[in-house]
């Protein structure tokens, strides 16, 4: 079993990306900033309705347009396609205004078939058909106990409906690739992807050329959060038309309305709940009916009841199918969905018993690993948003401004795989690099496995040359799942150790020294704890070759599965249904942290993307024409600088957690921060706003109704 | 976008030439507006006439009789003015409220007021009334953010000019040259209310420029409150404009409300409740009462009834310093 250093120089410290300057001043060229000599501009032709069948396709105008170079028809005639945005043909032009006006070009003949865009619309009696299996696939009912007896015999019993609709990823650089053939069976493709050896194979296997010829690079990246796993059609495509323009670049990027269109989504959630508990607050009996939609692909089921245990239940999830865009795994697929539901029935049940809802979740922890990690936790967020500042619902002033604090747990795996590999390399002159086929999404990969070579090797980060971003590298981790750190950072401790131990071993011989007495300490060679002679100096001793290892994981240095709580501290002005955040506070664990800084800037942007998640964002379908209404960064809302509180990040950094290992942190931080807003507004509003996002809109109806039921 | 003709001229008088010279051309000032809706496809002129040149066209000047903004006057400028700081709080509020830093620095005064609906069918290519196959798309659609008023109308879409709010409420002209001459209106008569999908809200003719605004010196008080969902860069839900002759008994006011109607909704009912009262929270609310009482909203926007009503209340409470809200 390997083992982290126990009291590391620079593991854990605040270390600033390699290259952050690069990025933050604009010199970092991202893929989509390449322009490689000869460049074609490729263009998507999609669909603009929601669902129609392709009764012909004329191309001949588009060919002739000015500066075409190559068109190519993705969808054939007589194909369906399924919603807007739906893939139809490409062509490339010497400019990007020219490929817009051949696409136009393309004449295109649709019968359009009825749709049905909205989760109201595809479960309506007679609603069109959206696949040819239908339009919903209802889960199996899953049931543990009995459920209907445990909520008769319960001491309170809530009935609530939660619901979030479809939004999407929205990464600041789109999604794409440059491809150029380089000769008859070989590739480079400059791609923004979250998976360079996944996007090498696609690419490969499309036009049955060896994988080894394929190189696909990614040195920076503008964001994926899951949406982007692979090559996709347009990046095919791309080469496709590379190809025929015979072999020169094409670069094919999509546009904000196609990124919200087809380029993935996080799956709408409805969910009807009965959640029974006991006058102590234990949980006693839930049933739960859930549905959502991923648009044509699926993928809106997830974990069901979240974090907490209750013995008798039942839960059935239903698939709806509309003709919308594909869904896509979106940071932590499932969680945030499942959190809003269970968190907000968590609330309900607490108002309705009436006691703390902290108290309350505490009192329902799993009986496993994360009991401890959640009873440490949830009194430090507590302490930090100033729980104690909670009112119940209702009472929280007299003025149109009502304060309300709101919290929720979650959880995550972020364990890693063992398969993958890391090179290092020490060479005579000192330098060193490792490198592996990984890519930095956003988590400082790139500076991580920089760290690591340097906390082994007695150096500095910056003496590090860390390579990542490139397909023919050794395999490396595909960014998903929060895995790519628990997945990079046990091969890369091992490839540099054993890298180290090979110079000891050389250099023991040039300097006739036991290897055993040899250290690395603050660049110098130490020989039985006495400094011997500079990194440099030792490093010629390796004459003309350079050490030069290739290892895999080595054991008990990573593992998985974590907890975590958010807490939201909001004001509600109840006379225009406004929310605006005070505070956020996020404590979390993940093992042993690398980079304080990095891990930060992750736990950062997760809350953010929370927030944006639990106030603003929503993808809008109208349906009456079957189009998405709001395809852009304006109506599709997000947070602007003013919209972002004081956010508080607690690394729940214990020796008991940092003993465990290596685990992600790229999903976990922004599960619960959408369910903490949600139950924050509803304290200070006093009535339960039950669908997200948290818009004037929703607060007010929400009121408006409570108020007609009389509730408030 | 569409290919286009691109002209610069530096006069008034080229302008108008450049403008009329082509089968059909759209004047570009600050450019946030139209490049979106040439890039969308939703607007494709033969010739655009970049106005940046005709230097006459900016500029503030205060006077005698009032303060003239020049049409090309950037909202930046509008908002760092010390006569609209003193005396227009209204139209100072509301500008420094569009957009971001980097709008309001490419943002004029005539491209605001001018700017097309932000309606999201019209955006999306459904024409100004949104209609596809001859029905409304927008009554039976996703209608949270448009009219409350009018609605028996074809005309859904909210007026998108958070500067014709204020305007209105200050009783400002506008100033339209063409090539028979000049004319001055008031700037509630820039805007009309479109019977069909090929009328056009604006009433300035094709080959028409805006060239300035006058507003004339206040009479008593004025202020604007608006709600909107983001604190960053959004546009407002309701935003609602006040002037009023004083801070006794009200004998003149004028309350004018964006995001309720095709047009700046002057609401008369507010203005007649509030006369000959003193302004305070019991006839302000009363006011908002009546400002809403013949509101008839859509399908989805019934929120803003609610909305418009505080809204209103508080501008009017605003104008005499009672910001109630911002208490703890």
């Amino acid at each position: 079993m390997a083992s982290w250093p126990e009291n590391p120089r620079l593991i854990g410290k605040n270390i600033a990306r390699l290259d952050g300057m690069a990025k933050a001043s604009g010199k970092a060229k991202y893929p989509s900033d390449m322009r490689p000599e000869k460049m074609l501009f490729g263009v998507m032709l999609y669909s603009p309705h929601a669902h129609a069948k392709i009764k012909s396709i004329d191309t001949a105008a588009a060919e002739k347009m000015p500066g075409v170079a190559a068109l190519v028809v993705i969808a054939k005639e007589g194909a369906t396609l399924r919603f807007q945005g739906d893939d139809i043909a490409a062509v490339a032009a010497e400019t990007e205004e020219q490929a817009r006006d051949a696409v136009r070009a393309i004449k295109v003949d649709y019968e359009i078939l009825p749709h049905a865009v909205t989760e109201a619309q595809a479960t309506a009696p007679d609603a069109p058909k959206v696949m040819p299996r239908g339009n919903t696939q209802p889960g199996r009912a899953q049931v543990t106990g009995k459920p209907e007896d445990a909520l008769k015999g319960a001491d309170a019993v809530i009935e609530g409906e939660y619901s979030a609709p479809v939004i999407t990823h929205v990464c600041l650089e789109p999604h794409g690739l440059t491809a150029r053939w380089d000769k008859e069976d070989a590739i480079t493709a400059w791609a923004s992807t979250q998976a360079v050896q996944a996007t090498a194979g696609e690419l490969a296997g499309k036009f049955s050329i060896p994988q080894t010829n394929v190189t696909v690079l990614t040195p920076v990246m503008g964001g994926g959060f899951g949406s982007k796993f692979g090559a996709d059609i347009w990046g095919l495509t791309a080469a496709e038309l590379s190809q025929k323009a015979g072999g020169r670049p094409v670069k094919m990027f999509l546009d904000r309305v196609q990124e919200h269109l087809a380029a993935g989504n996080r799956p709408s959630v409805i969910g009807k709940v009965k959640l029974g508990g006991n006058k102590d607050g234990t949980l006693v009996g839930l049933i739960a009916e859930t549905s959502g939609t991923g648009g044509t692909r699926g993928g809106s089921n997830f974990p069901f009841p979240y974090v907490y245990t209750v013995k008798d239940l039942s839960r059935k999830h239903t698939e709806i199918f509309v003709n919308g865009g594909g869904a896509r795994a979106m940071r932590a697929p499932g969680h945030p969905q499942a959190c809003i539901v269970m968190e907000s029935a968590m609330d309900d049940l607490a108002d309705k018993l009436g006691i703390d809802p902290l108290e309350m979740r505490l009192k329902n922890l799993p009986k496993d690993f994360r009991t401890k990690i959640y009873n440490e936790q949830v009194p430090i967020g507590a302490k930090l948003i100033g729980w104690e500042n909670r009112k119940p619902r209702g009472e929280n002033g007299k003025g149109p401004i009502k304060r309300g604090y709101g919290m929720a747990l979650h959880q995550w795996g972020g364990g890693g795989t063992n398969d993958k590999q890391v090179a290092c390399t020490i060479s005579p002159d000192g330098s060193v690099e490792v490198k592996t086929a990984t890519q930095d999404i956003g988590t400082g990969a790139r500076t991580i496995l920089a760290i690591i070579a340097a906390e082994i090797l007695g150096l500095e980060v910056k003496d590090i040359t860390s390579n990542i971003g490139n397909s023919t590298f050794p395999p490396g981790q595909p960014s998903g799942g929060s895995t790519t750190t628990p997945s990079m950072a046990p091969p890369c401790f091992n490839a540099v150790s054993k890298a180290r131990d090979e110079l000891f071993v050389r250099l023991g011989k040039a300097i006739n020294e036991a290897p055993a007495d040899l250290e690395l300490k603050e660049g110098k060679v130490l020989v039985k704890g006495q400094p011997a002679m500079d990194w440099k100096e030792a490093c010629r001793k390796l004459g003309m070759m350079p050490v030069s290892v290739t290892a895999g994981a080595a054991e008990g240095l990573a593992s998985g599965g974590v907890g975590g709580c958010q807490f939201a501290d909001v004001s509600v002005d109840v006379e225009t249904g406004v929310v605006k955040i005070n505070k956020i506070v996020a404590v979390q664990d993940s093992g042993l942290i690398l980079d304080m800084l990095t891990w930060k800037s992750q736990v950062y942007g997760g809350v953010i993307g929370g927030l944006n998640y639990g106030l603003f964002e929503e993808r809008v379908m109208d349906p009456g024409s079957g189009v998405m209404l709001n395809p852009d960064m304006e109506l599709y809302k997000l947070a602007g600088l003013s919209d972002i509180p004081e956010i508080i990040v607690h690394a729940h950094d214990t020796p008991e957690m940092r003993a465990r290992g290596v685990i992600g942190i790229g999903e976990p931080p922004t599960i619960g921060t959408a369910a903490a807003i949600g139950n924050a507004v509803t304290n200070a509003v006093g009535v339960r706003v039950n669908k997200f996002p948290m818009s004037p809109m929703n607060v007010l109806n929400a009121l408006a109704s409570a108020s007609k039921e009389g509730k408030a | 976008m569409q290919a286009f003709e691109y002209a610069g001229p530096s006069t008034v008088e080229d302008a108008l030439k450049a403008l009329s010279g082509a089968k059909s051309s759209e004047a570009l000032s600050g450019g946030t507006d139209l490049i979106s809706r040439m890039k969308d496809y939703v607007t494709s002129p033969d010739r655009v006439v970049y106005l940046k040149g005709v230097k006459t066209l900016a500029g503030i000047t205060a006077g005698p009789d009032g303060l003239t903004l020049g049409a090309g006057t950037k909202l930046a400028d509008l908002i760092a003015d010390k006569t609209v700081a003193e005396k227009y709080p209204a139209l100072r509020q509301a500008t420094l409220e569009v957009g971001t830093p980097q709008i309001r620095n490419m943002a004029t005064v005539g491209g605001n007021l001018l700017q097309r609906p932000r309606c999201w069918y019209y955006r999306s290519g459904f024409g100004l009334l949104g209609m596809k196959d001859g029905k409304s798309l927008v009554r039976t659609g996703d209608n949270r953010y448009h009219s409350i008023f009018l609605t028996e109308g074809d005309a859904l879409f909210a007026n998108p000019s958070s500067l014709a709010t204020p305007l209105v409420a200050l009783g400002a002209t506008a100033t339209i040259v063409g090539d028979k001459g000049e004319r001055t209106i008031p700037v509630e008569a820039l805007y009309q209310v479109p019977k069909t999908a090929e009328d056009r809200e604006l009433t300035i003719a094709p080959g028409e420029l805006l060239s300035k605004i006058t507003i004339p010196n206040p009479k008593g008080k004025n202020a604007s409150y608006e709600a909107r969902q983001k604190q960053a860069h959004d546009w407002p839900l309701v935003l609602c404009s006040v002037s009023i002759d004083g801070v006794g008994e009200i004998n003149d006011s004028k309350i004018v409300i964006y995001g309720v109607a095709p047009v700046p909704w002057r609401s008369e009912a507010a203005e007649a409740a509030i006369k000959g009262h003193v302004l305070d929270a019991a006839s302000a609310s009363a006011a908002a009462e009546a400002a809403v009482k013949d509101a008839k909203p859509l399908s989805m926007n019934a929120y803003k009834v609610g909305l418009t009503k505080t809204v209103v209340k508080r501008a009017l409470l605003a104008a005499i310093g009672n910001r109630y809200w911002e208490e703890a």
